[in-house]
């Protein structure tokens, strides 16, 4: 039942900082989990680049390998890939927390399940690096 | 900590006196079994009688009594004194809702949005009385008891910063609530609540940051249930573009 | 002097508000939303958080381990003579799982790129306006790598 009358009395509407997130430890852990996604893209900008120059020939293929063998990229490389095992880590345990996976109808705790996903990406790093690099 | 006393330092907000908020300290006498509430209960009592604030059952099933504890969202009857190594104990009101006197927050923004998602049993047709009531199992009721022991307290709301920086956002609890009928056999009434959940500023304005699920007190998981939507609603909507005949409610 | 009534008393009499400020009747801080049209309920958040999702796995599951073998393993020699030679790569592309696969390789991770992004722009810079533009720019970002993904996969 809404009353008939409007409401009239003053507030204070505090204003939120713009560096609420760098307030507290939990908030700090969230804003770099979210910046990974950077390094994700950044990969993916480096692997288009690897296939045009694939597509291009060899010559243009072997000028990229030149620059993929620069201390820059490799260092930067490095970073990328911190940024996506940290990355990993927490989507694995966000995965765990949002699907409830049951065996015999009871609760699978949800430690067992990021294990369980860090093991299938263990097991599938190993399968592309086989066919990368060996096939 | 028998014999002592602690220092509270209050948030106070007084329209009729002045436009900014400001703090009052208090020294409040200390015992081990002692929580926040008591303490302002002491100041109310005796110390400074126009202190304003909620509170109710003092045993954490109300959810009447959310504050800022040392810049936290907690409840006060449910915050130990002892829990805290430095003085003063800081309390303030409710994050992210508007102040109307001291601790005290205005709560319609989040009444109304509670309302938009029905937080009811909605059937198509209703059994007639004769039939008899609707029969649950017990697995049936495991499927969204943990929604259902919301308290409707809004410390999920002040922890969420995406509330914080978007007051149009639905926020935690009104979507764990809508979860909570979704997944209510009883319940035929998910399309109503999917409009609104679907909007610019229903589940999809969630980033899972999942500070909710952590400041709530009674383990509601709210996050769990923004993202378990999300899920739901993102593989009806991937069934329906591949296979766009029948499909449930 | 006759004391007023208290039903003629309002909260106006008894409080000094001057320096108040009047709170518009409704919702103080959420704007009063019309239902959905149907407009809205074509939006396509759904897909892109799917895509989102997706690319998170693809980020998470195999991403690593292709930085390590091209940014890193490469470079520091630890790669058979060959294993990158022109001859041996130009024949693992030409096979079309392949190329699907290093579509999906390059396309998921953009998108999931694009969608966290956008909202961290908003949440963790601040930046209140422009969101449909943020979101137009960060999607239509990862759909153009997408293209050109296909573009050169094709040509190889």
């Amino acid at each position: 039942m809404k009353s008939e009358a409007p409401r009239r009395y003053p507030v204070y509407v505090p204003k939120v900082p713009r560096t609420w997130w760098l307030r507290s430890a939990p908030f700090l852990r969230f804003a770099a989990r979210e910046l990974t996604a950077v390094f994700a893209a950044a990969f993916s900008v480096i692997l288009l680049l690897f296939l045009s120059a694939l597509s291009e020939g060899r010559d243009a293929y072997a000028g990229f390998l030149r620059w993929l063998r620069l201390p820059g990229i490799v260092a930067f490389s490095a970073i990328i890939l911190a940024a996506m095992l940290y990355h990993a880590v927490t989507w694995f345990r966000l995965t765990a927390h949002i699907q409830e996976i049951r065996l015999g109808g009871r609760l699978v705790p949800r430690g067992i399940v990021v294990a369980a996903l860090i093991v299938v990406w263990m097991v599938v790093s190993v399968m592309v690096a086989y066919l990368h690099v060996w096939f | 900590m028998s014999g002592k006393s602690v220092a509270l330092r209050v948030g106070r907000y007084r329209p009729e006196h002045a436009a900014e908020p400001y703090f009052d300290e208090y020294d409040v006498p200390a015992s081990d079994d002692m929580v926040v509430l008591d303490a302002l209960n002491y100041v109310k009592d005796h110390v400074d009688g126009s202190l304003a604030y909620r509170w109710s059952c003092r045993m954490g099933v109300c959810g009447s009594c959310g504050m800022m504890v040392n810049g936290v969202p907690r409840l006060t009857c449910s915050t130990f004194l002892r829990e805290f190594r430095s003085e003063p104990i800081v309390v303030e009101p409710l994050r992210y809702f508007p102040v109307i006197r001291d601790l005290v927050v205005d709560m319609t923004d989040f009444l109304e949005k509670l309302r938009m998602v029905k937080p009811w049993i909605i059937r198509g047709e209703d059994k007639p009385v004769e039939e008899g009531e609707y029969l649950q199992t017990p697995d049936e009721v495991d499927r969204y008891k943990q929604f259902s022991m919301c308290i409707n307290c809004m410390l999920c709301f002040s922890a969420c910063p995406v509330y914080g920086q978007d007051p149009d956002f639905l926020g935690p609890a009104v979507i764990a609530l809508a979860h909570r009928y979704n997944l209510d056999s009883r319940d035929q009434g998910r399309a109503e609540r999917q409009k609104v959940l679907e909007l610019n500023n229903g589940i999809w304005d969630c980033t899972f940051v999942g500070e909710c699920t952590v400041v709530c007190p009674k383990d509601v998981d709210p996050a769990a249930a923004i993202q378990r939507s999300k899920v739901s609603t993102a593989t009806a909507t991937l069934r329906s573009v591949v296979w766009p005949f029948g499909g449930r409610e | 002097m006759v004391p007023p009534r208290l039903d003629e008393l309002s909260l106006g009499d008894i409080l000094d508000t001057s320096d108040a400020r009047e709170v518009k009747p409704g919702i103080p801080r959420a704007r009063r939303r019309r239902g959905p049209g149907l407009r809205e309920l074509l939006r396509p958040e759904p897909m892109f958080w799917g895509l989102f999702s997706a690319g998170g796995f693809v980020a998470a599951l195999l991403v690593p381990v292709h930085v390590a073998i091209l940014g890193i393993a490469f470079a520091a020699g630890w790669l058979p003579q060959d294993a990158l030679s022109y001859d041996r790569v130009v024949d693992l592309v030409r096979d079309p799982i392949v190329k699907l696969y290093l579509l999906g390789l390059v396309s998921l991770p953009l998108f999931h790129w694009a969608h966290r992004f956008r909202f961290a722009v908003h949440h963790q810079l601040g930046i209140r306006g422009g969101r449909r533009l943020m979101g137009l720019a960060c999607y239509g970002t990862a759909l153009a790598g997408t293209a050109l993904t296909a573009f050169v996969l094709l040509r190889t």
